[in-house]
């Protein structure tokens, strides 16, 4: 597979993302399989930001530390990214009278590096255009450096700027100056493009967050409500921009505190309703999660990590609150934790959050982290065919309410630990939804008896839970390609991991590098209760197992160490805030494999 | 969105809220007066226990959740107005009433009180305000007299008392009441209001009670020789200059009744752009939705 990549680099609030999604739409649609990686500070303006594009006419789902172009929109950008620039690539700044240092001028000689200067500020006031429309300009020559079409470009534009009609001309001459434009020093150049596959054009070019959105839409959430932080605050804004269209009820808390009980009232009165945090607001969070595991009301939480403790890195990524969304919150109870991986996972696991809440009456937690919450994903529709409504014991009928008796609401007796549930409003026998320890219809009741009965029933359902529950995904690699597997194949090695590493492991993986070995990944989407049947299994039949993860401790290798004793001992673990490139990640993990075996 | 009311039929009595759990507050408790009101109110607007929502705080009054009956809520301490505010949008067809004590309130949960008033959400909020923390043995809230010796705080607080109405009233709000738990009949009026104001608003209903164990200084004899009806004495709530000055004077003379009242701010749902025309509530709307046309924009 042939992949190439380019880094627009510069200040926050300079444009870059303007410009890296006028490009990543374009290629889309001309037949690329594009993924977008966004680096940026914790700053509305300054700071250095990049946005960086990989792609390829096969699926591509990582980011790679070196690319074949670099677009540096200010000095700090040239000077600190110029090494990112592979052998014979681009680099393209806005000063052309820029003296390189010694040491530069060795290094890009040495990687026969192309160095374009485009006088853009002195094109912009020729044309009488403003500084934002240098976007479209250094979009117009990526596009022809990338041997694309102009049309398709003028055409996506036009789109871009519907709504902005006086700016179009100008837009449209900023195109052809951009197209057009040749370094009289080095000439045109080019980025060669492996050759298109047209069945990317009608993909989605989506972000986790907007996948997020619109699953939890498609899942009947009406009710969002959240305190903005990132990296959750994307869905935040997502849901609110779409508001009128979906006519959803939406609520800027006054802190997490709020948005959590705001939601567990609704989801208790019965509508589905979501909100999202990171890492302090989920803190926050803690104590009505507990309170829902008392009144096993259902509530769908998203944990939308990046790097702690405290505010730590806040616009940088993490899989470091795994055990944290597992084991939060005071008292014993049960909960469910899953982890989605990318936009697709995004988009189908919110039903399927919302449906586990509602069957068994708990709180689900979706893990997701800030690679996935603001990466761009080259997207298959949706497929909404998936998942239906499942609500459990919920009793809705009218002649089936009037049976009901108070304490059908926590009746200890429950096999399953899941009792009948109705909601406020039902014309049926009244209970109360009691954070004091209770019995059967919410009275408290503090006697030992009732208190182990109640603490056993609920505790039940972490059991029913666990069986539901699927085992994890087998991915195994042939011929490049990635596919899951119900086999227990002999491995050469077995890579243990979950949420977004996964989509770097794959296309690591698929590298020729690795051809020949048996190599398969073992991805956990439910996180807890752990199921450990199927790695147990494969580990027994597996030369080596190597834990991949984004946290110091290696928390999914603790839990599965707790859960069923085995203790994965290579583990290649990153907690700098940046996600796994995926040429490191191919060097990590040959690397391990260069050790011996021990049988 | 209007609350369903079935105001014509024969509607239910005080025996449907009877419960069988035996009352355990301490002996001339205010709390025994909000109890009779609450459910005389409710009977008195033909609302039978499965139409309402009764959420409780944490504290003596939270007791309450399981001496009624209708479907109630128990959660946590200081966290009742954003849990009453969000079942309530969740479905406007049932009437909320949120229940707190002045310790909660006015602690813990005072950011919630805050916003519940400014974001005028359409349900009704019961302060039980006996000015101290009684079920964890009589601290001093931010309502307690300062100098008053209080469980923990043996020479008085440091901090000065908080002035409740003068905070409530910046705040803006659409319905302010204070009642007294000596006072039943005028009580139950009082939530009677406040519980229509919900067309409207939030309603915030300052209940002044006895806390016979450890309140020393408010004791119900001191509330009883100095509440008085100010709309029987002609006080009209739509005057705000005047609500405010009665709600926040009380050295001599304690107003109780309904202080201030404005129907004309549009709730915090009716404010909502997307809920305008909307007739069904978020609860009837649960079900998968094809969402296809929202993503037209990112192909």
């Amino acid at each position: 597979m042939t992949r190439i990549s380019l880094k627009i680099v510069g200040a926050s609030g300079q444009g870059i993302n303007s410009i890296g999604e006028i490009v990543a739409k374009g290629l889309k649609r001309a037949g690329y399989c594009v993924f977008g990686y966004r680096e940026y500070p914790s700053l509305i303006k300054g700071g250095h930001a990049s946005y960086q594009l990989d792609c390829s006419n096969d699926r591509v789902r990582s980011a790679e530390t070196k690319v074949n172009a670099v677009m540096a929109l200010n000095h700090h950008g040239l000077e600190h990214n110029l090494a990112d620039v592979k052998e014979s690539g681009v680099l393209i700044h806005l000063t052309p009278e820029w003296k390189f240092s010694p040491e530069d001028q060795k290094l890009l000689r040495s990687r026969k590096s192309t160095v374009i200067a485009i006088p853009l500020e002195e094109i912009l006031k020729r044309l009488g255009a403003k500084p934002i429309l240098g976007n479209v300009l250094l979009a117009a020559f990526l596009w022809a450096a990338l041997g694309q079409d102009k049309d398709e470009l003028k055409a996506l534009v036009g789109e871009r700027f519907a709504k902005k009609k006086n700016l179009l001309e100008l837009n449209m001459k900023c195109i052809e100056e951009g197209f057009s434009y040749t370094d009289p020093a080095a000439g045109r150049v080019s980025v060669t493009l492996p050759s298109s596959d047209p069945v990317w054009k009608d993909h989605l070019l989506v972000t986790g967050s907007q996948a997020m959105g619109l699953g939890a839409m498609h899942a009947g959430v009406r009710l969002y409500a959240g305190y903005p932080m990132t990296p959750s605050s994307p869905l935040l804004s997502f849901i609110a921009d779409l508001q009128n269209q979906t006519g959803m009820v939406l609520k800027q808390a006054e802190d997490e505190i709020t948005a959590a009980q705001i939601v567990t009232g609704a989801m208790f009165m019965g509508a589905r309703a979501l909100t999202a945090t990171s890492g302090g607001g989920f803190d926050l969070m803690s104590e009505t999660l507990s309170l829902n595991g008392i009144l096993e009301n259902p509530t769908v939480f998203v944990l939308a990590q990046r790097p702690g403790p405290a505010t730590g890195l806040p616009t940088w990524t993490a899989q470091g609150d795994l055990l944290m969304a597992i084991h939060t919150a005071h008292g014993e109870f049960a909960r469910c934790v899953l982890a989605v991986s990318d936009s697709q996972d995004a988009f189908d696991l919110m039903p399927v959050a919302f449906n586990l809440a509602e069957e068994f009456q708990i709180s689900v937690i979706v893990l997701t982290d800030k690679q996935v919450a603001e990466a761009l994903y080259t997207q298959t529709p949706f497929d909404q065919t998936k998942v239906k409504v499942e609500r459990g014991k919920l009793v809705t009928d009218p002649a089936a309410l009037k049976e009901l008796k108070g304490t059908d609401r926590y009746d200890p007796n429950v096999k399953d630990g899941i009792s009948l549930r109705w909601l406020p409003g039902s014309n049926a026998a009244t209970y109360c939804a009691q954070g004091d320890e209770h019995n059967a219809d919410g009275t408290v009741d503090e006697t030992a008896k009732n208190a182990k009965e109640q603490m056993e029933k609920r505790m039940r359902k972490l059991e029913s839970l666990k069986q539901a529950l699927p085992e994890p995904e087998l991915w195994k690699i042939e011929n490049g390609k990635g596919r899951i597997t119900n086999e227990s194949p002999l491995l050469d090695c077995l890579i243990v991991g979950w949420g977004s590493s996964k989509d770097t492991v794959l296309d690591a993986l698929a590298d020729e590098k690795f051809g020949g070995k048996r190599i398969g990944y073992l991805h956990f989407t439910y996180l807890w209760p752990l199921k450990t049947e199927r790695l147990q299994a494969l580990a027994k039949k597996a030369k080596k197992i190597i834990l991949v993860e984004q946290n110091y401790q290696g928390q999914l290798g603790v839990l599965i160490r707790q859960e069923c004793g085995l203790e994965i001992n290579e583990k290649i673990l990153k907690y700098d805030g940046r996600p796994f490139f995926v040429d490191e990640l191919i060097e990590l993990i040959r690397a391990k494999l260069s050790f011996p075996t021990i049988d | 969105m209007p609350i369903s009311l079935d105001t014509a039929g024969s509607g239910p009595s005080m025996k449907d809220y009877h419960c069988q759990t035996q009352c355990t507050w301490c002996d001339a408790c205010g709390d025994y007066g909000v109890w009779t009101a609450i459910k005389r109110a409710l009977v008195e607007l033909k609302l039978a226990p499965w139409q309402v929502l009764l959420c409780y705080d944490v504290g003596c009054h939270g007791n309450m959740s399981d001496k009624l009956l209708g479907y109630r809520a128990h959660g946590l301490h200081g966290r009742v107005l954003p849990f009453a505010a969000g079942a309530k949008l969740a479905n406007m067809q049932v009437p909320v009433i949120a229940f707190g004590g002045d310790g909660a309130s006015f602690s813990e949960g005072v950011g919630h009180l805050v916003h519940a008033i400014r974001s005028n959400y359409p349900i009704t909020f019961i302060l039980h305000n006996n000015a101290n923390y009684g079920l964890t043995l009589g601290q001093a809230s931010a309502l307690t007299r300062q100098e008053q010796p209080m469980n923990a705080s043996p020479n008085g607080i440091p901090e000065h008392t908080l002035r409740s109405m003068e905070f409530v009233f910046a705040l803006e709000p659409t319905f302010v009441a204070r009642g007294f738990t000596g006072n039943i009949p005028q009580l139950t009026e009082i939530f009677k209001a406040a519980i229509l104001h919900q067309r409207c608003g939030f309603a915030f209903v300052d209940v002044l009670q006895a806390c016979p164990t450890y309140n020393h200084f408010a004791t119900h004899e001191y509330l009883l020789a100095r509440c008085f009806d100010a709309n029987a004495e002609g006080h009209d709530p739509s005057d705000l200059h005047r609500a405010h000055a009665i709600a926040v004077d009380t050295s001599r003379r304690i107003s109780t009744g309904i202080l201030y009242k404005r129907e004309d701010v549009p709730s915090f749902y009716d404010r909502l752009v997307p809920r305008k025309d909307v007739t069904t509530t978020c609860v009837e709307e649960v079900g998968m939705k094809d969402v296809s046309a929202l993503w037209g924009d990112l192909v």
